[in-house]
């Protein structure tokens, strides 16, 4: 895992083994010169950046068209290594590919000094829990894993935050992020920027190379950190926040995601 | 529709010269003979950018599909990608190996005369099966000569730059 962060997230939701691993939605284009065509996504699983490991259940994918219209790709199958949805292009502009998206409750509490957690939000954990339980923390926690496609001109309805969860915001539109020249990103949790979010930024070829070359970012108090990709190529950008949650599921919100995109060359 | 070839050619039928403006900027552009592997022609983008790399002009693309003017990186993310009747007004058929002349009278895309200051032509070539290859040269355009060559390439062969002083 990418972080001690990420490993504490990971070790949280050992109930799902795909939680377990870095999710990646990963086009077989980010860019396309003609309407109505396609783009193939891997849906997947990794330990090393790009490297399929465990396909994902393909429910989750949800396409949005350029205008925000929230669509299903036109065929999805899960694999065994890598889950695949072939998404039409029918209009010009940016398309977002989104998995994942719905949270999840658990709740950890110590028996007797041992730590020990259940599936499930706060009403659930008051019935289940044992009667001697200390230390209870019940957490809403999310992944979501991102990418975006751009036909003809780029458009940015669908990079437009929300104000829900974990989101990143570029100072410049995915289909420019060029070798070499340095990008802003900012961070926000429900809409506010967030400080000390670490996050992950990798590369394509992890298997075939020793060091990883991993640059660890962490948002300053503007929610920002900035990064310059070295070289044309595919890159993935993870990160995740947490913090108190004032609602009758949970005591705290933690929220992932991860970004895929291309540096394109100069 | 009569391209400018066809249309010199009725002018120097007609008995009349073809417009050559002294002051334009002179562009030769060879393109090279590759025996390796298969061989596609090129497809190829040349236009000027000014001094923050802003395209100012676009001179000519050979192309065919428009699957593949993606794979012209830069070219599309400059020019191509935001405006398709432009690209489509200066698209000519993909070229074979052979030199080819150029020019650029100093007017941007809507036809009006750029200011003086440094700006850069740029060529891109790629080539299905074969390499991509981006030449960027700046020049000064403030009235004075130019003579400027740039290097062969993998996918683009000589470039040569030439203005004529008034």
């Amino acid at each position: 895992m990418k972080t001690v962060h990420l490993f504490t997230l990971s070790a949280l939701f050992a109930a799902s083994t795909a939680l377990a691993h870095t999710m990646n939605v990963v086009p077989s284009h980010y860019v396309q010169s003609k309407t109505g065509g396609f783009v193939t996504v891997d849906l997947f699983a990794s330990n090393m950046t790009f490297q399929a490991d465990k396909g994902v259940g393909v429910d989750g994918f949800k396409v949005v068209l350029p205008d925000g219209t929230v669509t299903k790709p036109a065929s999805a199958a899960q694999g065994k290594r890598k889950s695949m949805a072939d998404v039409e292009l029918p209009v010009a502009g940016t398309y977002r590919l989104e998995m994942g998206g719905q949270p999840r409750y658990f709740t950890s509490y110590k028996v007797a000094g041992e730590q020990k957690r259940l599936m499930g939000d706060k009403q659930k954990a008051a019935k289940e829990l044992p009667k001697d339980a200390t230390d209870v923390v019940t957490t809403q926690g999310r992944n979501r894993a991102v990418a975006f496609v751009t036909v003809n001109g780029p458009t940015d309805t669908v990079l437009k935050t929300t104000g829900q969860g974990l989101e990143f915001s570029f100072d410049r539109h995915p289909a420019d992020i060029v070798a070499g020249e340095a990008v802003m990103v900012t961070l926000t949790l429900n809409g506010k920027p967030v400080e000390g979010v670490k996050a992950d930024l990798s590369f394509d070829g992890e298997l075939y190379r020793n060091d990883p070359a991993r640059q660890h970012l962490v948002t300053d108090k503007a929610g920002q950190f900035s990064f310059t990709p070295a070289n044309a190529g595919r890159y993935l950008l993870e990160a995740s926040a947490e913090a108190a949650l004032k609602s009758d599921k949970a005591d705290k919100i933690r929220e992932g995601f991860t970004f895929s995109f291309e540096a394109a060359l100069p | 529709m009569l391209n400018k070839s066809s249309v010199a050619v009725l002018m120097l039928v007609a008995g009349l010269s073809v417009p050559v403006m002294a002051n334009d900027l002179e562009i030769s552009l060879q393109l090279p003979k590759i025996s390796e592997g298969q061989y596609h022609r090129p497809y190829v983008a040349v236009w000027v950018e000014d001094s923050s790399e802003k395209s100012v002009r676009l001179i000519e693309i050979w192309r065919e599909k428009p699957d593949w003017i993606k794979d012209l990186r830069r070219f599309w993310r400059k020019t191509g990608r935001s405006d398709q009747p432009l690209v489509d007004a200066r698209t000519g058929a993909t070229k074979g190996p052979g030199a080819y002349q150029l020019r650029w009278d100093g007017k941007d895309d809507k036809g009006a005369a750029v200011p003086k200051g440094t700006y850069q032509l740029v060529i891109e070539a790629a080539r299905e099966h074969g390499g991509r290859q981006l030449v960027k040269q700046k020049f000064n355009w403030d009235g004075s000569a130019i003579s400027l060559n740039v290097a062969a390439g993998n996918e683009i062969g000589e470039v040569q730059l030439s203005r004529k002083a008034p």
